[in-house]
């Protein structure tokens, strides 16, 4: 075991600090309030991912082969956590580099690879992701969008719901259900779709968490080119599956509740109250919380970085990183006191985007359904 | 970064596993319990095979010697190990003689193997103090919570301070320790409890099918989990202060859900001294309550990283 970094990865980290110091504007803290999926944090994402893709850092962490550098896991993780920590500057895009670009490589024909990789490399595409239904939610089997084959196209028809970033998106990863007869787990298959086609409508749904974050995407008769399918028909769960191991500690959120909780130390401070042992007391229990969520995401990491295939321990990781997170936000409440009523405060801010932690990219429930039976061999019956 | 153990640590715990096979576990701990009594023989096979040294050897640390820690806590040995494989290398940089135990300066109540220990490290304010306990100069206290327990007499220790600024360093030392003892501790409750609710049948199926059960036990693992690895990372580190507070107050926290859980989960069974569940369970809670319990490890983590000395 060994919990130092290596001088290249700490050498890695100061640099990207540094230039996150120089290409942020001003009014950075302004434009990240609004979460990854805000219009201005979308529409910032396009320059900036450019630039750290000129950088060669957007995909460092993908083959060669596919304009990466081949960097280990680690890196990439570092990435993400300078990222996150200062507010996400990638914008939706870090789901493109974190698992879209990997399940294309794993499953994409020679056509499809090429259309989208180089894309997503460049730093210049949006996706959204199609998978939740209003009847398919922590059920995602139950989905129920059809795209029926007519020649060289999919018909599809159906809804999806709670879909960030679709207002934005250029493309959707989208999963339909090619045959009619099928149930479950059988006869899904996973459409890269342009969200250009004619017959595509979103819509916001308003809610508290905040603006433009949540949307429902109409699909009526739209006709999806045969070729946009990723990976075999009706076989489409395997490739969900290896994108959502991806998919579940990508967004290294934890580094965001660490930093909003060191912010949080200094507020607390100038207001006199480090010295009141139950506001202490609750940021250690926090700080402990954070750190206990970033070493079980680097297990996950370690996991993959030895090669090993993906355990119980991304759901693991996902949950201590709720915990964290939530920790974080009740206390920025309370440190705060009755400032945090107004939108747009700093413990409004922080606590709307940390509500979300045990809904988005599968419920707790299914985390800790999957520990239980993964991780502790916990029997069905 | 790597998270898998090395040749070496596989090596140290294989061989630890065989000792602690033939010189420990739950039986062991419920007969040495029955009279109170510390585990000499336990203790001394530990020195003679070099486990207790780790801490301070030329190609082993206190990460080493925190696995060795969990290891023995997790089979319910009843010597003061992580007072002597962490504590005392720690602080002192050499081994005392033992068996040793930690307390505070102000410590009226029952100290964990007080009774049996030849060298105690006391937590002073800002400084450390060494004592040499002669016999007699602790009086054994009856106890349900699962060590033997002795309440150090007034004015029968005398002790030689061990200079400014060693207090904080004992009480870091301190709280990794308690950390490696509880992830131990608390695996063993975990492993017996996981065991029965997958053998245990109530309406036809294993109670361990029960998503009511399984989610909590999925907690626990979570918590369990973390408190694993802030323990291996603050240990690798050399316990500085905010790392070794921040995994004992993680961990002394998971112990007090642990507890309940197992507890809970085991039923009327769990309580009773034929099923193993006491043996690490009470402990757990004698773990909580030392230097301060939960409140102050989170204090002293919060305090490390964000209070700053004028």
């Amino acid at each position: 075991m060994e919990f130092r970094w290596s001088e290249e990865d700490s050498a890695f980290r100061q640099e990207l600090v540094a230039f996150l110091a120089a290409e942020l504007p001003e009014d950075w803290e302004k434009i990240s309030k609004g979460g990854p999926g805000s219009d201005d944090q979308a529409a910032f994402s396009r320059e900036f991912c450019a630039l750290l893709a000129e950088k060669g850092w957007l995909t460092q962490s993908w083959p060669q082969a596919y304009g990466g550098q081949d960097a280990p896991p680690w890196r990439h993780a570092i990435l993400g956590e300078e990222m996150w920590a200062c507010g996400e500057p990638r914008g939706p895009q870090y789901m493109n580099v974190n698992w879209i670009g990997p399940t294309i490589m794993e499953y994409g024909t020679e056509d499809q690879k090429a259309l989208h990789l180089p894309a997503i490399s460049r730093g210049d595409v949006l996706w959204c992701q199609g998978f939740s239904e209003p009847e398919a939610g922590s059920d995602l089997v139950a989905l129920r969008t059809q795209a029926s084959r007519e020649d060289d196209f999919y018909v599809v028809n159906g809804t999806k719901i709670w879909t960030s970033y679709a207002n934005h998106a250029q493309y959707c990863f989208l999963l339909v259900r090619t045959d009619p007869q099928s149930k479950r787990h059988r006869g899904i298959s996973v459409l890269l779709v342009p969200m250009e086609l004619a017959g595509i409508e979103v819509r916001e749904i308003p809610s508290v968490v905040g603006d433009r974050y949540f949307h429902e995407v109409f699909f009526t008769d739209v006709r999806v080119p045969v070729d946009c399918r990723l990976g075999p028909e009706n076989e489409g769960w395997d490739v969900v599956a290896y994108s959502l191991q991806y998919e579940r500690v990508g967004a290294a959120r934890y580094a965001r509740a660490a930093r909003m909780l060191d912010s949080l130390a200094d507020h607390a401070e100038r207001r006199g109250l480090l010295a009141d042992p139950t506001i202490l007391e609750k940021l250690g229990e926090a700080r402990a919380a954070c750190e206990a969520s970033r070493l079980l995401t680097y297990r996950v990491i370690d996991l993959r970085a030895h090669g090993h295939p993906p355990t119980a321990d991304t759901n693991i990781a996902r949950v201590a990183g709720t915990i964290a997170e939530r920790s974080v936000s009740e206390l920025a409440l309370e440190i705060f006191g009755p400032d945090s009523l107004e939108y747009g405060s700093f413990a409004d801010s922080h606590f709307r985007l940390a509500m979300t932690a045990g809904v988005a990219v599968g419920t707790t429930e299914i985390n800790l359904n999957l520990v239980a039976s993964r991780f502790l061999g916990l029997p069905r019956e | 970064m790597d998270f898998e153990r090395n040749a070496d640590q596989e090596a140290i715990l294989e061989a630890l596993g065989g000792l602690l096979a033939r010189h420990a576990g739950p039986a062991r701990a419920i007969e040495l319990g029955r009279k109170s009594e510390y585990d000499f023989e336990l203790d001394a096979a530990l020195h003679e095979a070099g486990f207790i040294e780790l801490a301070c050897g030329e190609q082993t640390g206190p990460l080493e010697a925190a696995l060795v820690v969990e290891a023995v806590a997790k089979a319910g040995g009843v010597v003061g190990i992580g007072a002597a494989a962490l504590v005392a290398p720690g602080v002192l940089s050499r081994s005392p003689p033992g068996p040793v135990a930690v307390s505070t300066a102000d410590a009226s109540a029952p100290v964990r193997f007080a009774g049996s220990a030849r060298s105690l490290l006391i937590s002073d304010g800002d400084s450390a103090r060494l004592a040499t306990i002669e016999p007699g100069a602790a009086e054994p206290v009856t106890s349900n919570f699962g060590y033997p327990m002795a309440r150090l007499k007034s004015g029968e220790v005398r002790s030689e301070s061990l200079g400014p600024g060693s207090g904080e360093r004992l009480r870091s030392w301190w709280r990794l320790a308690l950390a490696a003892e509880a992830v131990g501790t608390m695996a063993g409750a975990f492993e017996v409890t996981l065991e029965y609710v997958k053998r245990r049948r109530q309406f036809g199926q294993a109670i361990g099918s029960f998503q009511a059960v399984q989610h909590r036990l999925a907690e626990c693992a979570v918590l369990l989990e973390g408190s694993r690895w802030l323990t291996y990372e603050a240990a690798a580190d050399g316990a500085p202060a905010e790392k070794s507070a921040a995994a004992a107050a993680h961990a002394v926290a998971a112990a007090g859900r642990i507890f309940a859980e197992t507890h809970q989960l085991t039923g009327a069974m769990g309580f009773t001294r034929e099923h193993d569940l006491h043996v690490w369970s009470m402990r757990l809670q004698a773990l909580r309550l030392e230097l301060g319990g939960v409140a102050a490890q989170r204090r002293a983590a919060a305090e490390a990283r964000w209070v700053h000395s004028p």
